[in-house]
């Protein structure tokens, strides 16, 4: 895993960084973690924009959480809301659009609030992990 | 309702264009059918009009001498009759037929193929609301499929292979099915003879499709159905009557969520369907408007206005009512209330 040097280690697993997987359906956030998990990365769920905005408040994720990744149509808060209180509250922290409607605008809407990549499902493991790679080195940035 | 404005009509002849005219005019509140005649014991706009209650006979003279009788439809296609009836007929009844009996039975026919044709319009412009929830439905299942697959490409443990398969399989059913549901929505509607169509099962399809077209996120589902009821009508035709009430009741309610009640009950020998929203309601004014084509509260380009217009027509040809109880903010029901296809029924089961 050269591509990912800059990993330290907790419980002796690599980590390469702390992502939060949102989706309201239970097999993608397992296949997600389980595609991410290989690169070395930590994953976090939640089913909705509601659990979402729960878990990057609370305790040491405010701080350690690293990438988003959301799906946009969910109950509760949906992914265009929780996209919203992410950019205002956590601006530092690269959002990534995953979803199962390839919609041009839309997409185009989400990039201008400042969302770092729109990936439509089924995305192949590697591309995923490039952009969630990506997002790494954005969040490096805005920490420097 | 104004004498003047009331119609009493004998039909002459049950073929095909008797039945249709009986069809037909049976849908109108202002005209009596005072019966129908037909030599042949077996042609099939009798059976019909025995079903809708109009009086059938062989008795021609009898017939025309009903009394305040207004107009004789003759659709026999027979010389004959048309001389006996300019010869017998009472004064006061006008009399339609040779080719202007003829020029009606096409205007039927071509009017009745243009209300497929709307809705067949209607279904159509309706499949781009499906494109979000077919979209939804199909790529997560492939994203499933896609990374279990990669991951199986260096799986070790065969244990977990093994679930994985599995877990593979479920999802392409689960996709297939989603072509299914929708390639029998948005066909045709097959011009079968009506049939007794239980109502509980075509509710239940209507929901499955109508997952699609609207986002049932943040709704509370309630069913009170009563066992084995069934109407009488074409299955296609029911099913987009439902799809439609209950998509529109789920997008009432979108952003809020709310309650969709669905319900069934026979009673008195007929059976209604309410499907009730908790949603922002219908203002009292726009109500009268709602069943008229192309009438529509939706953006352009979102909505056809055909929806309930639609809606109206199928519920009429089953011989059905539509009504609709509406309050702003606290949501609407649509209630169809058709004859019992089973008469022996006529309330719950014991």
């Amino acid at each position: 895993m050269s591509e990912f040097k800059s990993g330290f280690f907790i419980g002796g697993e690599a980590c390469n960084g702390r992502v939060l997987v949102v989706d309201d359906e239970p097999d993608i956030r397992k296949v997600v973690k389980m595609t991410l998990q290989k690169a070395g990365y930590e994953v976090l769920e939640a089913e909705n924009g509601e659990k979402a905005i729960e878990v990057i408040n609370s305790g040491e994720n405010r701080l350690l959480l690293d990438v988003v990744i959301c799906d946009i149509r969910m109950p509760k808060i949906n992914g265009a809301e929780a996209i919203a209180y992410f950019r205002s509250n956590y601006p530092h922290v690269p959002l990534i659009v995953l979803t199962g409607f390839p919609d041009t605008d839309m997409a185009t809407s989400f990039l201008r609030q400042g969302v770092v990549d729109y990936l439509v499902k089924p995305v192949e493991g590697e591309k995923l992990r490039s952009a969630v790679a990506r997002a790494m080195e954005q969040r490096e940035l805005a920490r420097l | 309702m104004e004498s003047s404005d009331y119609t009493k009509v004998a039909i002459l002849g049950a073929g095909r264009g008797g039945r249709a005219l009986l069809d037909l005019l049976h849908q109108i509140p202002s005209i009596e059918i005072v019966g129908i005649a037909d030599r042949d014991p077996d042609a099939p706009g009798l059976a019909r009009a025995r079903e809708l209650q109009v009086p059938v006979t062989t008795n021609v003279p009898g017939l025309i001498s009903n009394h305040g009788l207004s107009l004789i439809m003759d659709v026999t296609g027979d010389p004959e009759m048309e001389t006996y009836l300019y010869t017998h007929k009472p004064p006061t009844a006008d009399i339609l037929s040779g080719s202007a009996s003829r020029l009606l039975w096409k205007l039927i026919q071509h009017e009745s193929k243009l209300e497929a044709e709307l809705l067949q319009a209607e279904k159509l412009a309706g499949i781009g609301s499906f494109a979000a929830g077919i979209a939804h439905d199909i790529n997560n299942p492939l994203q499933l499929i896609l990374g279990l697959a990669e991951n199986l490409t260096e799986e070790r443990d065969l244990v977990a292979v093994h679930e994985q398969a599995r877990d593979i399989i479920q999802a392409v059913k689960r996709t297939s099915a989603i072509c299914r549901d929708l390639t029998g929505y948005s066909r045709r509607a097959s011009p079968h003879e009506d049939v007794p169509v239980a109502v509980n099962g075509k509710l239940d399809e209507a929901l499955k499709i109508a997952r699609y077209a609207s986002n049932f996120h943040d709704i509370e589902m309630i069913k009170h159905y009563q066992p084995g009821v069934s109407v009488k009508g074409n299955p296609d035709e029911l099913l987009h009557v439902l799809v439609n009430l209950i998509t529109n009741a789920v997008h009432a309610m979108e952003h809020v969520g709310g309650t969709l009640t669905l319900e069934t009950k026979l009673c008195e020998g007929q059976v209604d369907v309410r499907i009730s929203d908790t949603g922002c309601g219908i203002s009292p004014d726009k109500i009268p408007e709602i069943f008229e084509p192309f009438f529509t509260t939706k953006a352009p380009g979102k909505g056809t206005g055909l929806g309930l217009y639609n809606v109206k027509t199928i519920v009429n040809k089953m011989h059905g009512v539509i009504a609709v109880d509406s309050q702003i903010d606290k949501g609407t029901t649509f209630t169809l209330t058709f004859p019992n296809a089973e008469p022996d029924r006529q309330g719950p089961l014991p």
